[in-house]
């Protein structure tokens, strides 16, 4: 059977199953350890690169742990079971995320890596933390769907992905394995907002404002990441346009 | 306004018995075993689609068909559960958009 062939129903139900993520997440991490192969080499780095790496890997934890207390705070108002099955999904994603980029940060001889996370961690990144979590802790389910699954996922998406092609062979395969579970969620962010505002249009505007409030702020910190790990000017703007292109989609760009 | 000539395009497409196409496992480990031959990686800009196959607006992954695909097809990207519909551009080439 072709899978094109499903009833709607039948394909939502079906991807947003516990049953489906864990088959999904089989296939690309059985056989990793924290995150990638354990027979994976490390390769000298000199001590500017192995600095600016950490501080980059810092700031990729503040907002993978902002994902976590976001998506886990999601499950209590969620609409239905299907965002809630997902929810917990992504919760064990953001989970693993965050001990793989830990982990990694131990590799490169950091001794206290959430100390090193909350000393080197931008201003930006952490103010986006506390208004994502202020967005979740009033309830607003489609504005911090948008902080969460479309702003901050997209953005670590495109960022991760660039990262990753220029990153040492262990913060590679790490990254390419979070881009692997980033697609879900960012997947999920769009569309569940694209249904919503199909329904109730005026949500729209609504999103605007959180968009001029929130997504500065995820942009500068990625700014300061894409700095460090010298990304050309060019990628730089595709970057920037992979994230526009979502906000697009909804309709969300004046 | 659609261009009349495309639209007749279409409609003798229509006519024609769709290609059928036996896909493989291309290695695409994102969704679970079953579901993997209908997908596979994007190799950038200089990637040739087959009939068969659009690319993800939302995820950048390419969807494949059994079946050679024409404007107003259903296709679903599982690695990050979009639905979709195959449109026909200016361009004359397939490319999905979103379906909420």
């Amino acid at each position: 059977m072709d899978v094109h062939d499903l009833e709607p129903e039948q394909f939502l139900e079906e991807v947003h199953s516990f049953e489906f993520w864990f088959q999904a997440v089989e296939g690309y991490l059985s056989g990793l350890t924290w995150g990638h192969k354990p027979e994976t080499a490390e390769v000298p780095q000199t001590d500017l690169e192995r600095d600016r790496l950490i501080t980059v890997l810092c700031n990729y934890c503040v907002g993978e742990t902002a994902a976590l207390e976001g998506a886990s705070g999601l499950i209590g108002f969620a609409p239905n079971r299907q965002a809630k099955v997902f929810l917990s999904t992504q919760v064990a994603d953001e989970g693993r995320h965050l001990e793989v980029l830990l982990h990694r940060l131990r590799d490169l001889g950091v001794a206290q890596p959430e100390a090193e996370v909350e000393r080197r961690a931008s201003r930006s990144i952490l103010l986006f933390r506390q208004r994502l979590l202020e967005l979740v802790a009033s309830r607003d389910w489609e504005a911090a769907i948008f902080a969460q699954n479309v702003i901050l996922e997209a953005l670590e998406f495109a960022v991760f992905h660039s990262h990753a092609q220029t990153a040492d062979p262990i913060t590679r395969e790490v990254l390419q394995g979070i881009i692997k579970d980033e697609r879900r969620h960012i997947g999920f962010g769009e569309n569940e907002l694209g249904r919503r505002l199909a329904v109730a249009p005026h949500i729209r505007a609504r999103l605007g404002k959180v968009k001029s409030e929130l997504d500065h702020l995820v942009l500068d910190a990625l700014e300061e990441t894409m700095l460090s790990i010298a990304t050309p000017q060019d990628e730089r703007t595709r970057i920037g346009r992979t994230y526009l292109e979502s906000v697009e989609r909804l309709g969300l760009v004046p | 306004m659609s261009d009349p000539l495309q639209q007749q395009e279409d409609a003798a497409e229509a006519e024609r018995p769709r290609q059928r196409y036996l896909l493989e496992d291309t290695g695409f480990d994102e969704v679970p075993k079953k579901y993997r031959k209908f997908y596979r990686k994007w190799r950038g800009a200089a990637d040739e689609l087959a009939p068969n196959e659009v690319i993800c607006p939302v995820c950048k992954v390419v969807i494949r068909s059994s079946r050679e695909l024409r404007p107003g097809d259903r296709v679903y990207c599982m690695p990050c559960m979009s639905r979709l519909v195959v449109v026909r551009t200016e361009q004359g080439t397939l490319e999905a958009h979103v379906a909420y």
